[in-house]
């Protein structure tokens, strides 16, 4: 085996730790949770506005959509990438590689940012809480922290 | 030793794909995307509300209606001010409006059916408010109040219901007193009361000519419904 090939097997096998398996785990868990989401809001899509709780009454509210995209749909967008990056990390050429931690938390913190806004919304402006979004800002929250130390690793300090 | 320091100096050659400008240009980045997601989000196509051109009143039983009493088509709706449903369904039915509503075919008459939030019983009692100074006061404060729905956060707060009420030179000390007083709530309570009697459950609600009708329907479906009951009518 060369020098090269060495390395570049222990980068990749110093990279795919515990955190990136949970950030993967996490996407996951995220996919599944806004896919229903997803899932719930265009399914009630044209129909009522019905006496419901929770979701249902979020779902129904005029902020489950951005310029027409359902929220959920975002949501679910953003857990399908961070999850592709999560396979990307450690099977991509350097420089490229480095720069897979930069998009994780990137992409994270827009996710916990616009959860912290939704969730200022169910609590004081639709005044109703889906425990499937509010799933969804713990999971984001989870992964962005989790982003951090891989991020840091990679922070050229000279 | 040899191995480690070589190891070291893999690392720090490695160490250069990012750095902490990097990182604040991403971080910058992010606030960005987000404040331009909550401006969409909060934003709405305003429509513009101008005086209505159609009739207006109020039914015997006390409901606004719009389109001539004696139309062939009388519609009858229950509404949430929160449900985004009943919002695009005010739209399509306005839009629909040259066609059956001034043409005098088709009759409007709205009920409220305020049961999502605490914020839809506010604004129903501020859109019976505006109706003590008229139905087509009414109108005008129900189109803007669905013209306004999702602009910014409370958007039926008290406060933004009573600058709504100034906006369309409503008397405000009258609505402001009406509104603070809860004097519209128990009149909300019997239209919702009076709906489920009806076998309503969710808005928006209607009866066409006594038929109901739950969800809100596109143009064209719209317009195939009234077309079809206009043509059965002798």
């Amino acid at each position: 085996m060369s020098e090269s090939t060495r390395d570049t097997t222990s980068h990749i096998t110093r990279h795919v730790d515990w955190r990136l398996w949970l950030i993967r785990l996490l996407s996951l868990a995220g996919i599944g949770a806004s896919a229903y989401l997803t899932w719930a809001h265009l399914a009630h899509q044209s129909v009522t506005c019905g006496q419901s709780q929770g979701c249902d009454i979020v779902q129904q509210s005029v902020y489950s959509e951005v310029a027409g995209i359902p929220v959920a749909l975002l949501g679910l967008m953003a857990y399908v990438a961070l999850f592709a990056l999560t396979l990307l990390r450690g099977r991509v050429p350097e420089p490229q590689d480095d720069y897979v931690p930069l998009a994780i938390f990137g992409i994270s913190l827009i996710g916990m940012l616009y959860s912290a806004y939704l969730t200022y919304l169910e609590l004081f402006v639709i005044y109703a809480i889906c425990r499937w979004r509010v799933s969804s800002a713990i999971i984001i929250t989870a992964i962005f922290l989790l982003s951090l130390p891989d991020l840091i690793t990679e922070i050229d300090l000279s | 030793m040899a191995s480690n320091k070589k190891k070291r100096q893999s690392t720090r050659q490695r160490r250069k794909g990012i750095s902490t400008t990097h990182i604040l240009i991403v971080a910058g980045v992010a606030v960005l995307v987000v404040g331009l997601l909550v401006i969409l989000n909060t934003t709405r196509p305003q429509t513009t509300v101008t005086d209505l051109i159609y009739e207006t009143g109020v039914t015997p039983e006390g409901e606004p209606y719009k389109g001539s009493p004696d139309a062939p088509l009388q519609l009858v709706e229950y509404s949430d001010f929160l449900c985004g449903h009943c919002g695009n369904f005010a739209d399509t039915i306005e839009t629909l409006s040259p066609d059956y509503i001034e043409s005098g075919e088709l009759q409007v008459i709205f009920r409220n059916y305020a049961f999502l939030a605490p914020e839809s019983l506010v604004a129903a009692q501020a859109a019976e408010c505006a109706l003590d100074q008229g139905a087509d006061k009414f109108w005008i404060y129900h189109d803007l109040l669905f013209a306004n729905r999702g602009t910014g956060l409370g958007t039926y707060s008290k406060s933004r219901l009573k600058s709504y009420a100034q906006d369309i030179g409503l008397d405000t000390k009258a609505f402001n007193e009406c509104l603070d007083s809860g004097a519209k709530l128990e009149e909300i309570q019997v239209d919702k009361a009076e709906g489920e009697s009806q076998g309503v459950e969710a808005t928006p609600t209607w009866f066409i000519n006594g038929q109901m009708t739950r969800g809100g329907l596109s143009e064209s479906e719209l317009r195939r419904i009234f077309d079809d009951l206009l043509s059965q009518v002798p």
